[in-house]
């Protein structure tokens, strides 16, 4: 199974960020930049994404609920890495209570925090590599 | 000695004492730290712990209940008589010998457990639990609540926090006075000047470094240019909290606007790194008042649609109230406190703002209004002060010396700052150039049980209106 990437619904969970990674993820919604236009958007419920969005360095205590959201995503998906922490780079990657960052993400948008217009851009670019295969799509890892 | 701790503590708060810090260190000294803000001095008081455990404060000093459970569980010192000692922060998950501040040893492996604690719930006929989280419907940060709800009424809300526990207190231990700034800076986008100006000023006592008054004044820049941002965001969000689209919108493009005129000047859009020990960043003083002028050139018409619409108003008006004997009693801090009428701003506590501060900001209905109102007077308190600074700075005399601390730089020191949440204080120790203890103590750490208590007797759907309205961050209380 496969599906054309036309938009990108995505459900954000937070998982040890400083907040900072949310506030810009809130601005991708305003509209300066107004993700939406492009098919963008942040979604209420996993059951309505087709992405995983991770901010922080995943703590032990959001380690589970962070794969309990992964598997609540319908297939196809992919898991976005949102932040230096999320990506493995961040200055708490190496404490008691980290996991050191989201395991085997398909995009990474690096940045402390990411800046909003450069966040739309890969994501955005991301979108457009897979609609260029033309009609382009999701691979099905789950297969 | 029991009692001694207990009056003495007990003393120091109905004199009007603020609590700065309550923490233990590892070999069993437990210190709690006052600071009078008629004269601005610090006490302290200490306690030898007895076989690991020593005397609650918490049945008569409600404000510590948390600090002890904190303690409890990074420690595992055991305060005895503590009406409430389930885990705050320990998860199920932790080898029952694991205590991250007591021995550096890590565990080898986490128990295979949920990470779930035990809740208070309320029991009864036509009671309901309703749990919500960890993770949430929107851009939140997480936090696990479980509310007993009859019908539409809340009865009880137990918030179970420190999900984005990152362990920070622990990993700064052993960093030397340059590896500090950066993970101090990142506990928590919001506060991060307050954070970062805590420590640099904690390090400059430490090393006998007397800051010019141009680093103090861009410091002052600093922390109020970030009030302004926080209270920007804040006053987005309480809108968005009851669907009132056209103000969150506008203030988010204020924000959004004044976050690309920081970035401009100090680099950064949040201003992180911009505080280190011995230096500030720098702007140019026509550069940042240029800045406040187009700054207000949004703001004023927007508070404009923001306080006509009567309709907002009202939703405000008597929804999550609490009263000045409650934040009192809590020990809550900043807009919580202030918009309930207690008139303790650390700012009037700090030499160097004295110049600038001219007395909080005070509301007295304690509801959603009030903290609502309160918010847009101290931006534009703020705006006035960050104009009288940089009028200042073109004559301000010119930089230090290069900070060069001691290399075996030692001591102890208890520093603070009125973050855009409230009273943020650093309780920081260094042994022979190294970190021994750090730390963090925020204001919302003392703001989450108000407003837990607060929320009972309003309705389901007022929660997150009330929530916003206390904008209790996450990542400074879970650190």
């Amino acid at each position: 199974m496969s599906k054309p990437v036309n938009s990108l619904q995505i459900r954000h969970v937070g998982a040890g960020s400083c907040n900072g990674c949310e506030q810009e993820l809130t601005a991708l919604t305003s509209r300066d930049y107004d993700m939406q236009r492009y098919g963008l958007d942040i979604v209420a419920s996993p059951r309505h994404a087709d992405a995983m969005l991770v901010t922080g360095p995943v703590t032990d205590t959001m380690a589970r609920p962070v794969e309990r959201v992964w598997e609540a995503v319908p297939d196809p998906k992919i898991r976005i890495a949102f932040g230096d922490c999320a990506l493995g780079c961040g200055v708490f990657q190496h404490s008691y209570a980290s996991h050191g960052g989201l395991a085997d993400p398909d995009l990474t948008i690096p940045g402390c925090p990411p800046e909003p217009g450069n966040a739309l851009s890969l994501l955005r670019n991301w979108m457009a590599a897979h609609r260029s295969k033309g009609p382009a799509y999701i691979e099905d890892k789950s297969n | 000695m029991t009692n001694s701790w207990n009056q003495e503590n007990l003393l120091h708060k109905y004199a009007g004492h603020e609590l700065l810090t309550l923490t233990a260190d590892r070999r069993g000294n437990l210190r709690s730290v006052w600071l009078d803000p008629n004269d601005n001095q610090q006490s302290h008081l200490d306690l030898e712990l007895t076989d690991g455990c020593f005397p609650s404060l918490a049945a008569s000093l409600p404000e510590t209940a948390w600090d002890e459970r904190e303690i409890h569980d990074l420690f595992g010192w055991v305060p005895i008589g503590h009406p409430d000692l389930r885990p705050l922060i320990r998860t199920p998950r932790w080898p029952e010998d694991f205590f991250p501040l007591r021995n550096a040893q890590l565990p080898s492996a986490w128990l295979e457990a949920e990470p779930d604690l035990p809740a208070l719930q309320v029991e009864g006929d036509g009671v309901t639990i309703m749990k919500v989280g960890p993770t949430h419907a929107g851009i939140i940060e997480s936090g696990h609540f479980i509310f007993s709800i009859m019908g539409e009424n809340i009865l009880h809300l137990d918030a179970h926090l420190f999900q984005n526990h990152r362990g920070i207190e622990a990993l700064l231990e052993g960093k030397t006075v340059f590896e500090v700034a950066p993970l101090v800076t990142r506990i928590c986008a919001a506060d991060t000047v307050s954070n970062q100006t805590n420590w640099a000023s904690a390090a400059e006592e430490l090393a006998g470094f007397i800051p010019s008054e141009q680093i103090l004044l861009h410091r002052i820049v600093l922390l109020e240019a970030e009030r302004v941002l926080s209270h920007l965001n804040d006053l987005a969000q309480i809108p968005a909290g009851v669907g009132y689209q056209v103000a969150h919108q506008r203030a988010l493009a204020i924000k959004e606007h004044w976050q690309r005129s920081l970035q401009a000047l100090f680099g950064h859009r949040f201003l992180f790194d911009t505080v280190h020990p011995g230096s500030a960043a720098t702007a140019p003083s026509d550069g940042i008042s240029g800045a406040v002028e187009a700054l207000r050139r949004l703001w004023v018409p927007w508070r404009h649609v923001a306080t006509g619409h009567h309709g907002f108003a009202n939703r405000m008006k008597g929804v999550g109230t609490t009263s000045i004997d409650k934040v009192i009693r809590m020990g809550a801090q900043g807009v919580t406190s202030r918009a309930a009428g207690k008139t303790f701003d650390a700012r009037q506590s700090i030499p160097w703002y004295q110049e600038f501060f001219e007395g909080p900001a005070i509301r007295t209905t304690g509801d959603v209004y009030a903290r609502f109102m309160l918010r847009l007077d101290e931006v534009e308190a703020s705006l006035k002060i960050i104009e009288k600074a940089a009028k200042l700075l073109g004559k301000a005399e010119p930089k230090n010396q290069p900070f060069t601390p001691p290399e075996d730089i030692g001591g102890r020191v208890v520093a603070f700052t009125e973050s855009p949440h409230g009273l943020n204080v650093h309780d920081i120790s260094f042994l022979k150039g190294r970190v021994s203890r750090y730390h963090v103590r925020a204001a919302t750490f003392r703001n989450w049980p108000l407003m837990a208590q607060t929320i009972a007797g309003n309705a389901v759907a007022d929660f997150p209106l009330i929530n916003k309205s206390f904008e209790l961050c996450y990542s400074c209380t879970d650190r």
